[in-house]
């Protein structure tokens, strides 16, 4: 078992008008008024992920799939539940996580490696390998901020992979890269996926279907099927249907 | 608190790195660069010794090393806390997308003025050299009096980092506070220049008791009392437990306002 949700729940205090300054929290005390409302991403969503799965996560926007991958991840606190995520884990969940856009690629390097729980010692051993797989060339000593998305995108991925994660949690990010890295990628992740679990979020049915042995389909929040991807985008089919025609 | 230290030591290799690119960042495109770290403490004594020893009139003996002696570690707490209330909001990004153990950026923002702080004592050995001004072997305490400087500086960083993620105005309110602490505080003057009925107010400034050792030290060439060694490391464990204690309580709301 690599991760497991026990009736997890995730609020968010959603505030139209958040006070953030005493100011206006003074006044909000003088008003009564509340202008906040709970919006529960997560409704109680249990499942299990074994060692060596490569289970994939669909649904419509909204439906609470960064919202989970953002709390295998340890970024959010989930409001209720149990959550268990046992190993090292590296997100590929937004583009450019851990990376500051003021240093160099190569600085963003070493503070992501140290970020996702490597020594530097460890860092430097593999820093030849990430900028052979990224492709930056001399772009590696200029700051992140004047990359492309496509650069943060193979830096990001470069050192995912060379930081040897037991468990890798992908979000909806390869899109943009070209075809060419995209293949890459996808060779990568599948040499990746015979020993280590993967937790891959797409939209396109076709990689799920290609790469993965299982999925998940969440809707609003809760989990509405869970088995071969096959039958689950076949449900995901009819869901999206169904909001075409209403 | 173990926890606390816990957490410092296994992140201890990503503190570091973050305290150096702060520093690296603060003195980037500045003709001086880490120059500053020296002049700035050596500046603002030439000042203050022209104001209050020639224009105001203070009749002490060496009043720059007076000064600087008790300057310098003021420096240290003020820069730390001034860092440190930004520090979570300015990495507010970063905080969204991956795990990041919270304490370590207010950890970072302190431990880079600490390497500020001994930087800067090198214009005030330059001074003690110039000034002929006896070099006391009361330095070797130095260590004392700067853990509970330290331990304080880490409580007040804890809990500033993450009031300005709630309230904004923490930071603009922090520039106003430190500008009366400082003037409250034995720095420009000591406790004996006040009229006797008055210092009992000064007492209850813990600056006092965590700034003493530095100017007993490196200026009189004494050592503190026992108690007077105390009462620093004690408010500064008290300010450290108080201000961590706060911080654990909200820390993973913070992702959610930042």
């Amino acid at each position: 078992m690599r991760v497991s949700f026990e009736n997890v729940v995730q609020r968010f205090r959603v505030i139209r008008e958040r006070p953030d300054t005493l100011r206006e929290v003074f006044t909000r005390v003088f008003k009564r008024s509340s202008h906040y409302r709970d919006f529960e991403a997560l409704k109680g969503l249990s499942f299990e992920v074994g060692d060596g799965e490569m289970v994939g996560i669909v649904g419509r926007n909204g439906s609470g799939k960064s919202t989970t991958l953002k709390i295998i991840a340890g970024v959010y606190r989930p409001t209720s539940g149990m959550v268990n995520v046992r190993g090292k884990v590296a997100a590929l969940i937004e583009l450019g996580a851990g990376f500051h856009p003021d240093l160099t690629g190569r600085e963003n390097i070493v503070l992501n490696g140290l970020l996702i729980g490597l020594s530097k010692r460890e860092i430097r051993a593999r820093e030849e390998r990430i900028l052979e797989f990224a492709e930056l060339g001399e772009f590696i000593d200029s700051p992140i901020k004047q990359y492309s998305s496509g650069m943060i995108l193979r830096l990001g991925f470069a050192v995912a992979m060379e930081v040897d994660p037991d468990i890798l949690l992908i979000d909806e990010i390869l899109a943009v890269g070209d075809a060419a890295f995209q293949q890459k990628c996808l060779t990568r992740i599948d040499e990746f996926r015979r020993r280590k679990t993967i937790i891959y979020v797409s939209h396109s049915a076709a990689s799920v279907r290609e790469l993965c042995s299982r999925a998940l389909l969440l809707h609003e929040g809760a989990l509405v099927a869970d088995g071969p991807p096959d039958e689950v985008m076949a449900e995901y089919g009819e869901l999206l249907q169904h909001a075409v025609v209403s | 608190m173990r926890s606390l230290v816990l957490e410092i030591l296994q992140n201890r290799e990503l503190i570091w790195a973050l305290a150096l690119k702060e520093l690296r960042v603060r003195y980037k495109r500045s003709a001086l660069g880490f120059l500053w770290a020296l002049l700035n403490p050596l500046l603002t004594m030439v000042i203050l010794t022209i104001v209050f020893s020639t224009i105001m009139r203070i009749q002490v003996d060496h009043y720059a090393i007076f000064l600087l002696s008790v300057l310098l570690p003021w420096t240290l707490f003020s820069q730390s806390l001034s860092y440190a209330v930004e520090s979570i909001v300015g990495n507010g990004e970063l905080l969204k997308k991956i795990y990041i153990a919270k304490s370590v950026f207010p950890v970072a923002a302190v431990l880079s003025n600490i390497i500020n702080f001994v930087f800067s004592l090198i214009p005030l050995l330059i001074l003690l050299l110039v000034l002929r001004f006896p070099f006391h072997w009361t330095w070797i305490y130095l260590p004392v009096p700067l853990l509970g400087l330290v331990l304080f500086a880490l409580g007040c960083s804890f809990f500033l980092a993450m009031a300005n993620v709630f309230f904004r105005d923490v930071a603009h309110m922090l520039q106003v506070i430190l500008s009366a602490w400082f003037y409250v505080s034995p720095i420009i003057y000591s406790l004996d220049f006040l009229p006797a009925r008055y210092r009992i107010f000064f007492r209850l400034n813990p600056m006092l008791y965590l700034l003493n050792g530095f100017r007993l030290a490196i200026y009189y060439g004494l050592l503190p009392s026992l108690q007077s060694a105390a009462a620093s490391l004690g408010c500064g464990a008290l300010g450290l437990f108080l201000g961590y204690s706060i911080f654990r309580r909200y820390q993973d709301s913070l992702v959610f306002y930042v």
